[in-house]
């Protein structure tokens, strides 16, 4: 990683205030809304304003592990990452990496209640589905209701856990309404769900099972159609009545099924395929060195964890002093150069990833609570002090899940590391399923484990700490599987969603305050989206000085507006 | 036909067993389908969304697990699988089968022919002319290859040809994943010479056990009268060495043919897993991999079959073959 990273202000003006350290090649217009009640999402696009000829194709290299179903249906998470973006549409796109910056897709605009509780999305004009068929407010509310008549295809539980009461369309106009301010779910339902044609989902199978339809033929609003699908390849043919005119400039995206990394990335490292979003591992030598159009860029979204147990019933781990010498023993440069390739930049004790959301990190408080470097000695004291020596030591398990050989290597390192200080750690490999009973039931003394992340820290952070996210010791509890519970940072979460924007950045703050004072997770490295790109024909990648999207092909709808960029060279001419 | 009643009595009998076993050995391992289902949704969904999921699927968890049972064996022989929760959440079983099956037909299935065939024609060769330079080469060295790991010689194919030739040879597959299946010629070689490393693997490390055996029923065939009476009647050493010696070596060999034959469908997973082939054996792999219960059941069962269709099939050929079996029948032994 660079040490300093560009950030782009794309938000309001009390925002950009506060984001002062951004510089570099801002040329994007400010176009989304800023947080605050009442706000209209303005038209927009990012940087890349310049309009290209149609044309060229381009292939995705994506480790599956398996061989396409072309099954298409965006109800279904295990397929939603090819249809999502490529076929179906969200409302409006939220870019995690630009501090929310929003971009309308399907709603031209909405418009929050000063509460919050409910929020009205007009609908764009003279949108059609890939079949013909006019786009109309219907179709958004058939979507949502749909998730509430079939529990299983409300994937963000929006209907049971966001509190949402009602859809209903009126013109083009779709109006929202929740129990409590909603805020914090805009991510989910406004940017997350793909938006379905009523006409199709109302008919036959889909109707009675949209959520094991297979939907082999999608019907979308999206840039791409599929034409065809075998298990081997998906071929994406851009659709010619897509509603922003000119666009999608590549004529064609192969999306070839890969069952292993290695062959994926003799593809990528050969040019073969010029949009990859694996590890690569030695990437240097394997894909850099190989031509000089390879680059890559991949930015973290969220921590991976040494996650202890806070239960009474677990004596050591349940002890501060334990957990913060764990914390200060750690050199995470070093855990991120050796059991990383030095490819995940090193995460820090307030669980806040930087530089992605470096407004809501407080440098001074960090060093202030000196977890700004590692700290060995202070932890042999405070091991010490429990009465425990590198002769005498206090004897941990972590638990790890089998295969994931990068986590085996930083846990190899944190093994070495805690040594001097008088813990003795025992790792053990879990297959998947075993590691997870034990994860959410909190048998165990220290787990090794990342969260799912959102548009920003609070997203994470809350999932990890909030206390009703967690459960007793043997109930298998949904994020909180530290078992964290402490009612002022209950209370900085319930007051979040009706903060204003500084507001909600002093809380954030105030979180990573409570992360270093009670050391409930102990984050050693951050979690990046993979991605390689290849510049020898295709260009308007998303850049580190334009990270107008998540990059990696696995991110949806991210995907969307990387398609939307990109445009093939020869083409030009 | 007592004989052929047993026996398939008996296939019945351990057909059962397996597919109880099938049963209840999955609801012994740890985790469950519902744990399955939350990891594929990323541990999003509510409680009661999971749930209703799990119904959707096709599980009824809290049904009586005898109701379950009788469901279940119903569903093996209808040939109503089921819908994978793996990473293919939402594709019929049957689907997945039949797109895998060829492609484990076509390569396991293949070289287990071409094996046993190549296999016993250099045996019969090696036997006819026992310590000639034929007997003294292939013998021992294919001994020696047949005992090596297959991903181990299939690594080192790999690396010779794929790896060292800049790729000449394509080291994972079933075919070039930017052609469309058609008869075309260009797709027919893709498919060709995709299959070619993990055919030459398996060939390699199987057609010792064919040779060895061969060989060795040659020698003891040959010391036999009746051989000795088709030289005395003054027959073609050609026609003494097929007709008379090999026919009747190869005979012993059939049955572990047939058990081969049963165990094709079953792919050579470590074969598949090395080349990244999308057969059976690599499903198989994954099902295990992401817990897919109703994949994983409906792989085992058809792999038990196979075997015991195999072992009955063998059975008869025997009976047919050998009138010896049919004979002690008779006798009530």
């Amino acid at each position: 990683m660079k040490p300093r990273r560009i950030m782009i202000a794309a938000v309001g003006l009390s925002v950009s205030l506060l984001a002062a350290a951004c510089s570099g090649s801002t040329t994007s217009t400010s176009t989304s809304a800023d947080n605050g009640s009442g706000t209209n999402a303005r038209e927009g696009s990012s940087t890349d304003k310049a309009s290209h000829k149609q044309g060229g194709s381009l292939t995705i290299a994506n480790t599956q592990g398996q061989t396409w179903t072309c099954q298409f249906n965006p109800f279904n998470p295990a397929v939603n990452p090819v249809s999502l973006g490529f076929v179906y549409e969200p409302l409006v796109y939220v870019n995690l990496l630009q501090d929310q910056k929003e971009t309308p897709m399907l709603a031209s605009s909405y418009q929050w209640s000063a509460d919050k509780t409910s929020i009205v999305f007009t609908m764009r004009q003279n949108v059609k589905w890939n079949d013909g068929q006019p786009f109309t407010a219907d179709d958004v509310a058939y979507t949502f209701d749909t998730m509430k008549r079939v529990p299983a295809t409300d994937l963000y539980s929006l209907w049971t856990g966001a509190g949402l009461r009602s859809v209903t369309a009126a013109g083009d106009k779709v109006t929202m309404t929740f129990d409590q301010a909603a805020g914090p779910y805009f991510f989910n339902f406004a940017n997350q769900v793909g938006i379905v044609p009523k006409h199709i989902f109302s008919t036959g199978p889909a109707a009675a099972h949209p959520d094991t339809w297979d939907d082999r033929a999608p019907v979308g609003t999206g840039p791409y159609k599929v034409d065809p699908c075998s298990a081997n390849n998906i071929q994406y043919v851009a659709n010619p009545n897509y509603w922003q005119p000119g666009k999608p400039y590549l004529a064609k995206i192969q999306y070839p099924a890969y069952l292993d990394n290695g062959p994926a990335n003799l593809d990528l490292g050969s040019g073969k395929a010029q949009w990859g979003s694996q590890f690569i591992p030695n990437i240097k030598a394997l894909y850099l060195n190989k031509s000089k159009d390879n680059h890559t860029w991949s930015p973290p979204v969220t921590n991976v964890a040494i996650v202890p147990n806070l239960d009474p019933s677990h004596a050591a781990t349940s002890k501060l002093p334990v957990r913060q010498a764990i914390s200060l023993a750690l050199d995470r440069q070093k855990i991120a150069l050796i059991g990383e390739g030095g490819q995940q930049p090193v995460a820090n004790q307030t669980g806040i990833v930087v530089p992605t959301f470096q407004k809501y990190y407080d440098q001074a408080a960090v060093a202030a609570a000196g977890y700004d470097k590692p700290n060995p000695d202070k932890a042999k004291s405070l091991m010490a002090g429990l009465g425990y020596t590198e002769a005498n030591p206090l004897k941990l398990s972590i638990i790890t899940i089998t295969g994931y050989t990068d986590w085996d290597a930083s846990l190899a390192v944190v093994k070495q590391q805690l040594k001097p200080i008088g813990i003795d750690l025992t790792v053990s490999d879990l297959a998947q399923q075993t590691f997870d009973d034990r994860l959410y039931n909190g048998n165990f003394d220290l787990a090794y484990y990342g969260q799912a992340g959102g548009p920003t820290p609070y997203y994470e952070l809350r999932q990890m700490l909030y206390s009703k996210n967690s459960a007793p010791i043997g109930k298998p509890a949904s994020f909180n599987y530290e078992r964290y519970l402490n009612k002022d940072v209950d209370a900085l979460f319930d007051k979040y969603p009706t903060a204003d924007d500084a507001g909600q950045v002093d809380i954030i703050k105030q979180v990573g305050a409570a992360m270093m004072r009670d050391v409930p997770v102990i984050p050693t490295t951050e979690s990046v989206n993979w991605f390689q790109y290849n510049t020898a024909d295709i260009g308007g990648w998303p850049t580190e000085s334009d990270p107008y999207a998540q990059p990696a092909a696995f991110n949806v709808p991210d995907v969307e507006q990387v398609l939307l960029h990109v445009y093939s060279k020869s083409a030009q001419n | 036909m007592p004989y052929l009643l047993r026996r398939l009595g008996f296939f019945l009998l351990t057909l059962w067993a397996a597919l109880t076993l099938n049963f209840f050995i999955p609801r012994f391992m740890p985790g469950s389908p519902l744990q399955a289902l939350r990891d594929r949704t990323h541990n999003k969904l509510s409680p009661a969304a999971l749930e209703q999921m799990l119904t959707s699927y096709g599980f009824k968890p809290n049904e009586n697990v005898l109701v379950q049972y009788v469901d279940y064996l119903k569903n093996m022989v209808t040939g109503q699988w089921g819908i994978s929760i793996g990473a293919t959440l939402g594709e019929p079983v049957t689907r997945i089968v039949r797109q895998a099956l060829p492609w484990t037909l076509g390569l396991v299935g293949v070289t287990t022919v071409l094996a046993f065939l190549l296999g016993s024609l250099i045996g019969t060769v090696a036997g006819w002319r026992r310590g000639g330079r034929l007997d003294s080469l292939l013998p021992p060295a294919f001994v020696v290859t047949s005992a090596l790991p297959y991903f181990w010689v299939g690594l080192l194919l790999i690396l010779v040809f794929s790896v060292w030739t800049g790729g000449a040879l394509p080291s994972d597959f079933n075919y070039d994943s930017g052609m469309q299946p058609a008869f075309t010629p260009a797709f027919v070689f893709s498919v060709a010479s995709h299959a070619l490393l993990p055919a030459a693997t398996i060939l390699i490390t199987s057609i010792g056990g064919w040779i060895l055996t061969m060989r060795n029923n040659m020698i003891t065939t040959l010391a036999e009268d009746y051989v000795r009476m088709g030289r005395a009647k003054g027959l073609s050493d050609r026609r003494i060495m097929t007709a008379y010696a090999a026919r009747n070596a190869m005979l012993p060999n059939l049955a572990g043919f047939a058990m081969s034959l049963g165990f094709v469908i079953a792919g050579a997973i470590l074969v598949e897993y090395v080349f990244n082939y999308p057969g059976l054996g690599y499903l198989l792999y994954n099902a295990v991999q992401n817990t897919d219960y109703p994949l994983m059941q409906a792989l085992f069962m058809l792999f038990t079959v196979a075997v015991l269709v195999a072992v009955l099939v063998c059975d008869i050929a025997i009976a047919i073959l050998d009138p010896r079996s049919r004979e002690r029948d008779r006798s009530g032994r």
